[in-house]
C-alpha cells in the first residue's frame, strides 16, 4: 500500500508543478484510527498529505459533480466506474479529469474490525494481506480478506476501468464469486416474509440519509425527500415512509449503481443498503446485459430503447 | 368485505390509452368504474413516486397504460 | 419488494382500441379484486385541509 502512496503523491505533485491541473482530490488520514477524510491539495507542498492504504472507502467521485476546474483524481475501480456514470450524465467532462488510476485491492470494513477486539480499536496496522489491530482489549491480528468490505469482497471490477495514469499494475479480478446470493434469498421468499424481511431491514433507520449524502450517484439539486408538495414521502422514522425512502433512493440507483458501498459505509446504525441497489444491478445484467461505469461509448440502458429490450410485463 | 371494491389509480398517456378512453365513451362501452384516471401528457412522463405515492394515499393497484 | 407482482400493471393501447381499452380495465379490475384491499405501504396519516 505505501508504494502506491508514494506514487500517488508523485503523480499529485507533479501535476500540480505542471499547472495541468488545479486540484487533485484523494484521501488524508483521519482523526480517528479507520476513518479517512477526503482532502483537496491544491499546491504541490500540500501532496505529502495524500495518503493510501485500506480505509479509502469513501467514494471521491461525489465531489465531482458539476466542478468546473481542471481535476486530478484518486481512483479506485469503483471510483471510477462511477466517474464514467458522471461523464456520461454530463456532471462533469472527461477533459476535466486526470484520473490517477489505484487498482484495488478491497477496502477493509470498520465495523469488522471493531468486532474482532471486541470494541475500541487504537491502531491499526497493514502489512500486505495480514492486518494487526491495536485496542485496550490487547492486540489481534487478522487476515484482510476476513475483514473486507461485503461489497469489496463481491467485486470483480477492482481495476479502475478509466484513467489517464495507474500508480501499480493492475490486479488480479476476482472471478466466480457469487455476487447474487443474497438477492436470491430475498428473491426465494413469498410476499409476507419479503415484506417482514424488508421491515425488519429498515426498522433501525434514522432517516440522517448519509447512505444519500454518500453516494455519487444522488446529486440531484432537490432530492424528493425534500420535495413537498406533493410531498412524496413523509419525515419521520414511520415505517412506511422509510421503505418508500429506500426503495425510490434504490430506484434512482437502477443501471448506475457501481456498487462502490459507500451507502452501506455511511449508514450509523448499520443497516445494510446495498441489499436493494444489488437487486436493481442484477436485473440490470440479466434483462439488458448491463453493468454500470465500464465504457464511455454505450449509453446505459434506461437511457436508450432498443427493440430487444425485455417488454413481457406490458399486455 | 364482500362490498369492497377496489381503487385502481390509472395513470394514462394522454395520446395512447387516454384515446382509447375517449373513444370507449365516445362509443358508450361500459367498463368498471374501480379505476381513477390521470392522464399524463406520456408514459415517460411516468415515474416510480408516482406509483409509491398511489399506494401510499391508500389505491389497491395502479394501471400505468401508453 | 413485497407488493404482489399484480398490484401494478402495465399495458399498451392504441388510441383507436377503445375495445382493448374496455377489455384491460376488466382484466386489471379483476387482477386486483382477486387480490384484496392494499395494507401495504399505505401511510395512515391525519389529513391537512
Amino acid at each position: 500500500m505505501l508504494q502506491y502512496q508514494d506514487k500517488i503523491q508523485a503523480i499529485a505533485a507533479r501535476l500540480l508543478k505542471e499547472c495541468k491541473v488545479d486540484l487533485v482530490i484523494g484521501f488524508r488520514r483521519g482523526t480517528v484510527p479507520m476513518m479517512n477524510e477526503p482532502y483537496v491539495a491544491r499546491t504541490a507542498e500540500q501532496t505529502t498529505n495524500l495518503i493510501w492504504d485500506s480505509h479509502c472507502g469513501i467514494n471521491l467521485t461525489n465531489y465531482l459533480t458539476d466542478r468546473k476546474e481542471k481535476i486530478g483524481i484518486v481512483a479506485k475501480g469503483c471510483d471510477s466506474r462511477n466517474i464514467v456514470t458522471h461523464i456520461l450524465e454530463n456532471k462533469i467532462e472527461r477533459d476535466q479529469l486526470y484520473i490517477i488510476g489505484v487498482p484495488c485491492q478491497g477496502m477493509v470494513d470498520k465495523r469488522k474490525i471493531a468486532q474482532a477486539v471486541n470494541g475500541a480499536v487504537d491502531q491499526v496496522i497493514e502489512n500486505g494481506n495480514e492486518i494487526t489491530i491495536k485496542g485496550p482489549a490487547g492486540d489481534k491480528t487478522v487476515t484482510k480478506a476476513d475483514v473486507l468490505q461485503n461489497n469489496c469482497s463481491l467485486c470483480k471490477h477492482r481495476n479502475p476501468t478509466i484513467h489517464d495514469e495507474m500508480v501499480a499494475e493492475p490486479v488480479a479480478e476476482q472471478t466466480d464469486i457469487d455476487a447474487y446470493e443474497s438477492v436470491r434469498a430475498i428473491e426465494a421468499m413469498d410476499i409476507d416474509a419479503k415484506r417482514a424481511y424488508f421491515e425488519k431491514l429498515l426498522e433501525p433507520c434514522i432517516r440522517c440519509y448519509a447512505c444519500r449524502n454518500a453516494c455519487p450517484l444522488c446529486y440531484c439539486p432537490t432530492c424528493f425527500v425534500d420535495e413537498h408538495r406533493p410531498q412524496w414521502v413523509g419525515k419521520s422514522t414511520d415505517p412506511v415512509d422509510n421503505m418508500t425512502f429506500h426503495f425510490l433512493r434504490a430506484y434512482h440507483c437502477a443501471g448506475r449503481c457501481t456498487d462502490c458501498g459507500a451507502c452501506e459505509r455511511a449508514c450509523p446504525v448499520g443497516i445494510k443498503v446495498r441489499i436493494f441497489t444489488k437487486k436493481l444491478e442484477k436485473d440490470c445484467l440479466e434483462l439488458f446485459g448491463w453493468e454500470a461505469g465500464l465504457s464511455l461509448d454505450t449509453r446505459p440502458p434506461l437511457d436508450v430503447y432498443r427493440p430487444e429490450d425485455p417488454d413481457d410485463f406490458i399486455k | 368485505m364482500s362490498d369492497w371494491e377496489p381503487k385502481i389509480v390509472s395513470f394514462l398517456c394522454n395520446w395512447c390509452s387516454y384515446g382509447a378512453a375517449d373513444l370507449a365513451g365516445v362509443g358508450r362501452m361500459e367498463y368498471p368504474a374501480n379505476i381513477r384516471v390521470i392522464r399524463i401528457p406520456c408514459s415517460g412522463r411516468m415515474s416510480p413516486k408516482f406509483i409509491l405515492a398511489a399506494l401510499r394515499e391508500g389505491a389497491d393497484g395502479v394501471w400505468v397504460s401508453g | 419488494m413485497g407488493i404482489e407482482p399484480g398490484r401494478l400493471q402495465f399495458s399498451w393501447i392504441s388510441s383507436a382500441e377503445s375495445t382493448k381499452f374496455v377489455d384491460v380495465v376488466n382484466q386489471v379490475t379483476d387482477a386486483i379484486k382477486a387480490l384484496g384491499p392494499n395494507r401495504y405501504l399505505v401511510k395512515n396519516q391525519a389529513k391537512v385541509a
